[in-house]
């Protein structure tokens, strides 16, 4: 009664026999494959090494001598050690700072590193290109800076910020011109590359830009550009704050200005807005009053002990116990004093953080 | 109807299933290879300029601890030394009967402190916060056993500062960088809730003070067999999901969360046995539900490296749970099955776990036994059998080298050419023996959730990896 299988899959089973085969070829494939890759990773891995080893002692001597930097005798580089040697000697120029990047700049030339990145720059690769676009960048080499400000408004996250970065490296002047209007709508760029590169070219330089775009800006991306205000110069920032407390209702812009004051300039209005109906911009006018307030915001502060919203007790809490003309016998008779549980309870873990008893 | 005509039947059934199955993990293949070359293409594009070299959003670990006194201080030892700019750590004492919560006092110096605490997720009563005089982003939370890990997991919510939760398992081993590579995808997408990373296989590989110093293979073959499994299941099973977002699990072992979205979720279900999956699946559901774009993704870095069973109780034991938690998650969240608005959660990923995942071990185990009852019965063609049986052999070890090579194309973790001739005779000897067995035990799972089956924690018998060295 041999009819099972057979009987109804004569079709398949022909079928299945050639799935076989082909299943096999492939896995086959992909083991030759998988070796091919291994083998390929030990040979170049120890390739590598050895080229670095030769190169890392030649850009330690140049560091340190400029004569070395113009009469060391260099390796020889073969033409699949260029990309390892762009990025090694990026990542010697990285590490330095004052008279050992002059040398390693005039070594770079010596090694034609120059010509190397300039024919990369166009290349079909992404990766190779960031590498060409950050050698220019470490080389102040401004022969291509133009086509470099092209590329800060390319679609790619990281090629776009390569080249921002390469571009004030370059030219500090025209790169602010040209990156900071477009920080907003680069939401894609790491705001801490977006922080080193602006405090890069210079407070000096970046301050009214930077407080024109802000000014201008709607309030999304007020918000958003006021997180890079503090590298501004403090003059600019205090009026810039003074100026959209005083005129903004935004919640976001409130609560991003509060987070930047340090002097006394706005306190009244900074009072006020410990009532205000967002709960995150009340925590940090209670933040602010901390560092700012004076005797008479007390009172307030300790009202905030008792909000609904446990991140405003907390930093009302803690404001308390940083106002300096507060002794620790004031405190403690305020927390005895209070009537709300939530006002003891968060009193209780902000001594206990500041080593009150 | 006839005999004839039951098995002629049956004969279908099981072949649409057989392709049916293989084909969706030849399409996830597909998917997995695509993802993880374009994903290797912009980490070194980051690489390349050092982009995210100092991240910005600060993460809160949880490490819920339950009777882990053998190992905690090692491994919270080794938390506190992960590479991430801003993090604080909060271990979760859930009520151990050892003495977990003694030793960290004593090893971390830690005094009770009056923490105002915050009972956002529901979970067991707090007894205690305690907090180090000499390590600032230490935080340790002594509570009431809730007789699970997800119950323990929510206190550590509670009392969390950051805007990320990373929730680990105790005897988990990281990757000194893990937060910094699994935070990527909330810095490239701030509709990111979630992300997963690659979860590996710890056996046979040296372990000093909590960090991995030397990866090997184990040289117990059930743990072997996990390493391939684990290869698999992590390189094309969840990476071929996430493109699509059609991620339904992210490993309790290892997950990085952005907290509010998960608390407005409710936090992890103290009565779910695979708490991960549901809280991943509840999730979905919230956010389809209040129509607001999201992502669930998953990041193929080795992250974490766990302890896999190395006995067959063990083992047993952990297939059996996973299946029970896959069947109630799924249960517990049917709202998404079929749901117009659900996207590929609802009418891909769903029904693929569903069909193959869940009810899966019914079609396999009862093809075992209707075989069997066909070649006694001598009804069996033998031929044309064993070349069906050839051919689904083959496509498992095809898929296990598939995965061997996505894992040669990214990471290479296993670095000796003895190394990568081992999983490949274990890609080919599993389907012989191990496959059949796990199909009976996800069948059991299966039962026990049916019968509506309890869960608590479990002890299971640990490697030496992670013991404290005093």
């Amino acid at each position: 009664m041999e009819w099972l299988l057979r009987s109804e899959f004569d079709g398949l089973t022909e079928i299945a026999i050639w799935c076989i085969k082909a299943v096999m070829v492939t896995t086959v494939i992909l083991f030759v494959y998988t070796m091919g890759l291994r083998v390929a990773t030990v040979t170049g891995a120890q390739r590598r090494r050895n080229f670095m080893a030769r190169w890392r002692d030649v850009f330690a001597n140049a560091m340190l001598d400029p004569v070395a930097a113009t009469e060391l005798r260099l390796p020889m580089v073969r033409r699949g050690d260029r990309i390892d040697l762009l990025e090694e000697w990026n990542r010697a120029r990285s590490m330095v700072d004052g008279n050992a990047i002059d040398n390693l700049i005039l070594l770079a030339r010596r090694a034609r590193i120059p010509t190397l990145a300039k024919k990369r720059f166009h290349g079909r690769r992404v990766r190779t290109r960031i590498l060409a676009v950050q050698t220019l960048g470490h080389l102040r080499d401004a022969d291509l800076r133009d086509e470099i400000a092209e590329l800060v408004s390319d679609e790619n996250t990281a090629l776009s910020i390569t080249a921002a970065v390469a571009l004030t490296d370059i030219d500090p002047d025209f790169a602010v011109g040209i990156v900071v209007p477009m920080i907003a709508s680069r939401r894609d760029w790491p705001k801490n590359r977006v922080s080193i590169l602006l405090r890069e070219a210079g407070s000096q330089r970046i301050s009214e830009p930077l407080y024109r775009v802000i000014r201008s800006a709607d309030n999304g991306d007020k918000t958003y550009m006021l997180q890079f205000a503090r590298l501004m110069e403090s003059g600019t920032l205090d009026a810039l704050l003074n100026d959209l407390l005083r005129e903004n209702e935004d919640a976001g812009v409130i609560n991003a200005a509060l987070k930047l004051v340090r002097g006394d300039r706005s306190v009244p209005r900074i009072a006020a807005l410990t009532r205000h109906s967002d709960w995150f911009v009340r925590m940090q006018a209670a933040n602010v009053l901390g560092r700012v307030g004076q005797q008479e915001h007390v009172v307030l502060l300790e009202t905030m002990l008792g909000d609904p919203e446990w991140w405003v007790r907390y930093r009302a809490a803690q404001a308390l116990t940083r106002m300096p003309f507060l002794g620790p016998n004031y405190l403690r008779q305020m927390r005895m004093r209070q009537q709300d549980r939530y006002a003891t309870d968060i009193l209780q873990q902000a001594f206990a953080e500041a080593g009150i008893a | 109807m006839t005999l004839q005509e039951f098995v002629l039947a049956g004969q279908w059934v099981f072949l649409a299933y057989f392709v049916g199955i293989n084909l969706g993990y030849l399409l996830q293949n597909v998917i997995a290879a695509h993802g993880i070359r374009r994903y290797l293409q912009t980490a070194e594009q980051y690489e390349a300029e050092n982009v995210f070299s100092a991240l910005d959003i600060p993460v809160s670990v949880v490490v819920p601890a339950y009777n882990e006194s053998a190992s905690i201080i090692t491994s919270v030892k080794a938390l506190l030394q992960l590479e991430y700019p801003q993090y604080e750590l909060v271990v979760v004492n859930d009520g151990s009967s050892d003495d977990t919560l003694e030793k960290l006092i004593n090893a971390f110096d830690l005094q009770e402190f009056p923490e105002a605490y915050r009972a956002r997720v529901s979970c067991k009563p707090v007894r205690a916060t305690y907090r180090s005089t000499r390590i600032g982003n230490l935080r340790v939370v002594d509570k009431e056993n809730g007789g699970s890990k997800a119950d323990a997991s929510n206190a550590g919510i509670n009392v969390c500062r950051y805007p990320l939760v990373c929730v680990v398992d105790a005897d988990s081993v990281l990757q000194p960088d893990s937060l910094r590579r699994v935070v990527r995808p909330f810095l490239e997408d701030p509709t990111t809730v979630a992300v997963g990373g690659t979860v590996r296989i710890s056996n046979g590989c040296t372990v000093h003070q909590g960090f991995l110093e030397k990866i090997g293979l184990p040289s117990n073959f059930l743990a072997l067999v996990q390493v391939v499994e684990y290869l698999r299941a992590f390189l094309f099973g969840r990476m071929g999901w996430s493109p699509i977002n059609g991620l339904l699990i992210i490993s309790g072992a290892f997950g990085l969360f952005h907290k509010e979205t998960m608390v407005e979720a409710g936090g992890f279900n103290p009565e779910a046995v695979g708490e991960d999956m549901e809280l991943v699946l509840r999730m979905h559901r919230l956010l389809k539900a209040k129509r607001r774009p999201y992502r669930i993704t998953f990041v193929p870095d080795p992250v974490c490296w766990t302890d896999a069973p190395s006995n067959l109780r063990d083992l047993k034991s952990q297939r059996v749970r996973w299946q029970h938690g896959l069947g109630q998650a799924l249960m517990l969240n049917k709202e998404l099955i079929g749901n117009p608005k659900g996207g590929a959660v609802s009418w891909i990923a769903i029904p693929f776990y569903m069909v193959f995942e869940l009810f899966g071990p019914i079609v396999e185990v009862a093809g075992y036994v209707f075989i069997l009852v066909c070649a006694l019965m001598g009804w069996l063609a033998w031929p044309e059998a064993l070349i069906f049986l050839g051919l689904a052999i083959a496509l498992g070890v095809m898929l296990s080298t598939s995965a061997i090579m996505l894992e040669e194309l990214s990471f290479h973790m296993y670095p000796k050419f003895g190394q990568l001739g081992v999983l490949y005779a274990i890609a080919i000897i599993e389907n012989f023996g191990f496959r059949q067995l796990t199909a009976i035990w996800r069948f059991q799972g299966l039962v026990r959730w049916l019968r509506g089956g309890k869960h608590k924690w479990e002890a299971l018998t640990r490697s030496a990896n992670l013991a404290d060295e005093s």
